[in-house]
């Protein structure tokens, strides 16, 4: 599936669960940073609190010694706390004279007795406030001095080791990720189902929808609306009451289709009764002529010519007649000489209106496309070829072959098809019915033309005169959506 | 059954009682019951003890008790103290009937003080001292600890100070004068620790008793090196007033102690001592040390 680029044309089921997720993952960082804000804090006046009471102790106990300046029993001590470590307690411990120099600490190996306290923990010593944290090593520093102010007798250091801290730290850290997350993705996954769920009577209505452009019109089955009550049942109904009016449509647009189509037979039937009575005559004077001078062998077989081509007219004006108007639908294939039957209908109604009427009929072979479709678009086109050319004008009808189909191409010599009528012919099915019988035959072109999945080109020259190209693909070629 | 223990032994302390019966029976297997019902008729024996062996370990300290209390029929009072001048002081002063104290202290006060039982270690009644370094001190002698942090472990201990102290005299030294600094652990235990935490570069160890700890604490011995031993000495001694030499108490404790291997409780005494026993000795096994205390006292 692809997705739409603009967030605004996403589907509301990604929309729903990302914004849930979004809103999520802000009040959850919101809350994780509050909450390890306060740890923090908790936990450096915990730590503080510690540290005190744990030097605090250690100075009371280590106060004798110093006073002796008993460097085994202030180790001793020194040992001994650092060995009962617990929780936040000192990792090392320095206690120091006056001056500075190490009586003992509980890592004889880097602060010697008697060596002078290194420079970066003295500064410590003298830094304000009793504790100062160093949360990149995971470490802090506290001191206390031992004696009194009047008569100091030293100083005890301490190293605090805020690994338990930080790791109880990381611990909620990592707790409040996995939780939020957890949330985030319920929360993410509840809201596409219950967006899902809420969108579904939409996504049937929108097959049919859909089903409806395509051409096939039909009402939604009854177990989805009993799935749903309320707005959605009602659109349902409405639906399938506007499927039904527009299914009637339908119908009554194929009838009035046959029903044009009849009519059409009627205006040709005069025309078709002239070209079958002109013969007519002719033929009954040779069969006169023939009672009396058929004797005469000469005579006989002028006579039997002059009836064999006189009948031949006739019948081709009949079987034009028949196969246009007799030939099942849907036919898929059409030879050339089938166009050319369209010439016997018209010329009537072209010598009535004194048209020229020029036939360039292309077509080689057969052609794999809707043969009785084809023929009644062209001729339609034709009759208002006729119909709006000037009397003593041209009307052209080319058929080409192409590589993908049937190019008809009707050119008159009239004052130009009206806009409205050429709206009308590139409408397909969608366009409404012509009110008051105008444009009915332009109106059934446009609906044969998107039966077979064709394209029209309407254009007036600058003279004036129209040219209507049709393009009919091959059934086999046609797009997908018209086959459906 | 030892004679003491018979009841015509026990009469001339103060007569029977029903309690003191009882006890006697039970003294074999039940010696805390003994203790019990001796406790209320017989004055308890005062026995000092100094860190001269590993005095922290409390199994064996209880088990030196048990044992005694069930040898002397008695309770048995265990008395310590910070330092073996103050374990001396009450034993001179009688506060004490006997302790088992360094060889120093008891040549100092040879004239007051009389020997009741001498430890034999590894089959003789003597030890050595050793001069102990950290496992990665490259000192090779005594000289290049000079300027060094020593620790000593008491100032009345033959091994943990008077036999440094005489190596120093020879070498016309005081701990003053040769280390930069010198301090005491009050323990042999201390001064491996002190050594081996690096708090002191070299310290006075009872050899003993570093020995010992090779066994039981190797994680903290294999830290520390033995630069020095010194010639055989005599063992720290258990020693009494030298006016309570012949009583009774005093000759009941001496039986106890040289009677130790015949009995199951004190065979376990030491096993954990690792001692082979103890033996009554002539104050001449002390000769060794008392010249080092003449050559240092003359020097100083």
């Amino acid at each position: 599936m692809r997705w739409p680029t603009g967030p605004g044309a996403w589907p509301l089921t990604a929309k729903v669960p990302l914004l849930v997720a979004g809103l999520m993952a802000t009040v959850g960082s919101a809350i994780s940073y509050s909450v390890l804000t306060r740890l923090a804090t908790d936990q450096e006046a915990q730590l503080r609190q510690l540290a005190a009471a744990h030097l605090g102790s250690l100075a009371v106990a280590l106060e004798p010694h110093l006073a002796r300046q008993d460097i085994w029993e202030t180790f001793d001590v020194l040992d001994h706390a650092r060995r009962v470590a617990t929780f936040a307690s000192a990792r090392l411990l320095v206690v120091t004279l006056p001056d500075g120099s190490v009586v003992a600490a509980s890592d004889p190996m880097e602060f010697p007795v008697g060596a002078p306290l290194p420079e970066d923990l003295r500064t410590r010593l003298h830094a304000s406030g009793n504790l100062v944290v160093d949360a990149d090593h995971d470490l802090a520093w506290s001191h206390r001095p031992i004696g009194t102010e009047s008569a100091p007798l030293g100083h005890i250091f301490a190293e605090l080791d805020m690994g338990p801290f930080m790791a109880v730290r990381r611990e909620v850290l990592a707790t409040l990720i996995a939780v939020n997350a957890g949330v985030t993705l319920l929360l993410a996954a509840i809201g596409y189902a219950v967006v899902r769920r809420l969108l579904r009577p939409l996504c049937v209505l929108n097959d049919y929808v859909e089903r409806v452009r395509t051409g096939a019109v039909e009402p939604i089955p009854a177990r989805f609306i009993a799935e749903e009550g309320g707005e959605f049942g009602r659109l349902f109904r409405r639906f399938n009451a506007m499927a039904q009016a527009v299914a009637e449509r339908e119908a009554l647009a194929a009838r009035l289709a046959d029903e044009e189509k009849l009519s059409l037979l009627g205006r040709l039937a005069s025309g078709m009764a002239h070209e079958v009575n002109n013969p007519l005559g002719g033929m009954l004077t040779v069969v006169d002529t023939l009672k009396r001078h058929g004797s005469d062998d000469a005579v006989r077989q002028r006579s039997a010519a002059l009836l064999e081509r006189g009948l031949r007219g006739i019948g081709n004006v009949v079987r034009a007649a028949l196969v246009a108007y007799k030939e099942p639908q849907g036919a898929t294939a059409m030879a050339p000489e089938d166009l050319d039957d369209l010439r016997f209908l018209i010329s009537h109604e072209a010598q009535r209106r004194r048209i020229d009427l020029v036939w360039q009929n292309r077509l080689e072979d057969s052609m794999a496309v809707d043969g009785a479709a084809v023929r009644q678009m062209a001729l339609n086109l034709l009759l208002n070829a006729c119909r709006a050319s000037p009397p003593g004008a041209t009307v052209t009808m080319t058929a080409e072959a192409l590589d993908d189909g049937l190019r008809l191409t009707i050119q008159d010599e009239g004052p130009g098809i009206p806009a409205a009528m050429t709206v009308l012919l590139r409408s397909k099915a969608a366009a409404p019915l012509p009110r008051g019988g105008r444009g009915l035959g332009l109106w059934t072109v446009a609906r044969l033309l998107d039966r077979v999945g064709g394209e029209v080109k309407a254009s007036i020259g600058p003279q004036g005169g129209t040219t209507v190209t049709l393009s009919i693909p091959f059934v086999e070629g046609r797009r997908t959506y018209a086959a459906a | 059954m030892p004679d003491r223990l018979k009841p015509g032994h026990d009469a001339h302390r103060g007569g029977w009682t029903r309690r003191s019966v009882l006890g006697a029976l039970c003294a074999t297997g039940l010696a805390g019951s003994r203790a019990i019902a001796a406790t209320a008729t017989t004055a308890p024996l005062r026995f000092g003890l100094t860190p001269v062996f590993l005095d922290s370990d409390t199994d064996l300290l209880a088990a030196l008790e048990r044992y005694l209390s069930v040898q002397l029929a008695r309770p048995v009072v265990l008395v310590k103290r910070r330092s073996y001048q103050e374990i001396t002081t009450l034993l001179l002063t009688g506060q004490l009937d006997a302790a088992w104290i360094c060889g120093f202290p008891y040549v100092q006060f040879r004239s007051q003080l009389a020997l009741v039982a001498v430890p034999v270690y590894r089959g003789q009644p003597l030890y050595q001292s050793y001069v102990i370094v950290h496992e990665g001190d490259p000192a090779a002698a005594l000289g290049d600890l000079r300027g060094q942090v020593h620790a000593f472990s008491d100032p009345d201990s033959n091994s943990g100070f008077l036999v440094t102290r005489y190596l120093l005299a020879t070498m016309k030294e005081t701990p003053a004068s040769f280390f930069r600094r010198s301090f005491f652990t009050y323990g042999h235990r201390n001064v491996v620790r002190a050594v081996a935490s690096g708090l002191a570069q070299s310290g006075s160890v009872d050899g003993y008793v570093w020995d010992v700890m090779t066994e039981i604490e190797p994680d903290l011995v294999v830290r520390t090196r033995v630069l020095h031993r010194s010639k055989l000495l005599g063992f720290p001694p258990v020693a009494c007033q030298a006016a309570r030499l012949g009583t009774p108490l005093v000759r009941d404790l001496r039986e106890a102690l040289v009677g130790m291997p015949e009995d199951a409780t004190g065979r376990e005494m030491l096993r954990l001592l690792r001692l082979d026993g103890f033996a009554v000795s002539e104050p001449s096994l002390f000769d060794g040390i008392a010249a080092m205390y003449d050559h240092v006292r003359t020097q100083s």
